[in-house]
């Protein structure tokens, strides 16, 4: 029933570029965003940022001179001048990494997360590192959510600091953003995650954005997850979470620290994409994902309709 | 934007069928993709300099003293079976161990994972150890039967080696041969004395062979301030750091 059809670089070069596979398409949406009926999301996201406050020092180690939360800052300031409806979201491990952690216990990362505006991130292992308590003293300082759906921490003092979903709107759109964390065991010590509970991945995932999509009628459901890109045996990951799921519209990962070359397009179960991307770790790099999002003409749509994927932002 | 990393003239197009239930006033059209190199390129937030200038200030003055000199970059790989980073680390927490408890046989006190960046050539300051161990782990004696150190020798072979020192072996289809410990072939029908971290003797990073010891011994001695020891000990007596390959693990 649907297709999935790629164009490599040279039909890429061969097809003259994006406006005239678009036209060969009959793609509306140009035209649509002209006349007022294309609404553009922006998503900004980082992962591991682990505590990198400061750009790595200039000491002839391989990642010297890169990162920086006060480039980072600047950076999305410029973007947030430009664009409307913009979301910026950090799928965990925001702790730990650099004696800023150790010193200031997460205080600092927070603070200057809140100041950047961030508008939700998710738990990593490493955000347990001082235990609930440690991550629980932070709070205080993030004026933005900690999405959490398949960690139960009722029995802990984290009951009721996190939410597992978060909807966004954003100029007539909802976005639904949740979050998923990995197994705590054999990576964070016992005494660090006490009596929170882990929940199965792929089945909270489901649920949530089954939740978010059909329920609560979200136009996007985004997964900050922690679970990390893929692994060598069949342990979930992104990779799994992405087959394996109806209605995630994009994963935006963790945890494997991956420099991916470019964002991964997986088929789901309902046919549909779900896209992973992740952005290494440290803050060295920033990712960003422009959505644009079609006004209905009638009510019911039931021809195939193309979303055009392009890993370049229009000029 | 010239400092955006990489415009990728890859173009996928997508016709998905669209859910015919699906009641929202909007469907996705297009998504377009890219990612920001935050490089020197990119300009400074005075805000942010200013929000962080305190806490950067109390922490300069602790984390920049200089504890000794490597003649050599040390770089992180999760990777090869060896590394001068993993030597460097597992001599260090070893010697440093040995002076409390002479009786350890070899040492794991970390996994590869847990060695966390790269140690610079020159000047090793405070904050590098911080950055190269940043936990708060401590270090553990334990006598583990040979069995159970077996079980840990297939747990560094399947994981194509780990920062060990006093143990040689080489991996052969993801299986641990010719071991030594300590200088000696290894019998696991003996005890041994073997140092870790609390981390890794809880089942962390999924390492094996420390759920049953015979006995446990802790140090009172954080991994981190072991490694602060050395450098600053050999600072002392006048010698630099230099950590070499030797072979301690080879993989087929």
């Amino acid at each position: 029933m649907e297709e999935l059809q790629k164009i490599n670089r040279r039909d890429f070069i061969k097809t003259g570029g994006i406006a005239a596979a678009a036209t060969a398409l009959s793609l509306s949406s140009l035209n649509g965003f002209a006349a007022g009926d294309v609404l553009k999301l922006t998503i900004l996201h980082t992962n591991d940022v682990h505590s990198r406050i400061e750009p790595f020092p200039m000491d002839g180690s391989k990642n010297q001179g890169l990162g920086g939360t006060a480039r980072r800052s600047a950076l999305i300031k410029q973007i947030r001048a430009k664009e409307s409806n913009v979301l910026l979201l950090d799928a965990g491990d925001i702790f730990q990494g650099t004696p800023y952690f150790n010193k200031f216990g997460g205080e600092l990362e927070i603070k200057l997360m809140s100041a950047m505006g961030y508008d939700a991130a998710t738990m990593g292992n490493h955000d347990f590192d001082n235990g609930l308590a440690g991550f629980n003293k932070q709070l205080p300082h993030a004026n933005f959510p900690i999405l959490c759906s398949n960690y139960d921490f009722s029995n802990t003092l984290l009951k009721g600091a996190t939410k597992p979903y978060q909807i966004f709107k954003k100029a007539g759109l909802k976005i639904g953003v949740f979050g998923i964390g990995i197994e705590l065991k054999g990576l964070v010590e016992g005494k660090n995650y006490g009596d929170t509970v882990f929940i199965d991945p792929i089945a909270k995932a489901n649920e949530m954005a089954d939740l978010l999509k059909q329920d609560l009628k979200c136009d996007l459901v985004i997964c900050l997850s922690h679970l990390g890109y893929k692994y060598a045996s069949n342990k979930v990951s992104d990779q799994v979470l992405a087959k394996n799921n109806k209605n995630i519209d994009l994963i935006i990962g963790g945890h494997t620290h991956t420099f991916m070359d470019q964002p991964e397009d997986v088929q789901n179960l309902s046919g549909r994409i779900t896209t992973i991307n992740q952005v290494g770790f440290a803050g060295i790099n920033l990712g960003r994902i422009d959505y644009y999002f079609e006004r209905y003409k009638g009510k019911r749509i039931k021809t195939a309709s193309p979303y055009i994927i392009s890993n370049e932002l229009d000029s | 934007m010239d400092y955006l990393r990489s415009f990728r003239n890859y173009l996928a197009l997508l016709a998905v069928l669209l859910v015919a239930s699906c009641s929202s006033g909007y469907q996705l059209a297009k998504s377009n993709r890219a990612e920001y190199a935050i490089n020197k390129d990119v300009a400074v937030d005075s805000s942010v300099v200013k929000t962080y200038l305190p806490y950067k200030k109390q922490l300069d003055a602790e984390m920049n003293q200089v504890l000794g000199y490597s003649d050599v970059l040390m770089v992180k790989s999760n990777d090869l079976p060896e590394t001068i980073l993993g030597n460097f680390f597992s001599d260090a927490a070893l010697q440093q161990a040995l002076k409390i408890d002479p009786t350890i046989d070899f040492a794991m006190p970390s996994t590869k994972g847990g060695i966390r960046v790269d140690v610079p050539k020159g000047d090793i300051k405070l904050s590098n150890i911080f950055e190269l161990m940043p936990f708060e782990n401590e270090l553990i004696a334990f006598t583990l039967k040979g069995t159970d150190v077996q079980q840990l020798l297939n747990f560094i072979a399947a994981t194509s080696g780990q920062p060990v020192a006093g143990l040689r072996m080489k991996i052969v289809d993801r299986k641990p041969v010719d071991v030594f410990i300590n200088g000696k072939a290894f019998d696991p029908n003996k005890t041994y004395r073997v140092l870790t971290s609390d981390y890794i003797a809880g089942g962390g990073d999924n390492a094996l062979g420390f759920k049953d010891p015979i006995e446990k011994k802790v140090l009172d001695l954080k991994v981190r301030q072991a490694l602060i020891n050395y450098v600053k000990e050999n600072q002392a007596a006048g010698k630099t750091i230099n950590p070499k390959l030797d072979g301690r693990i080879t993989k087929d």
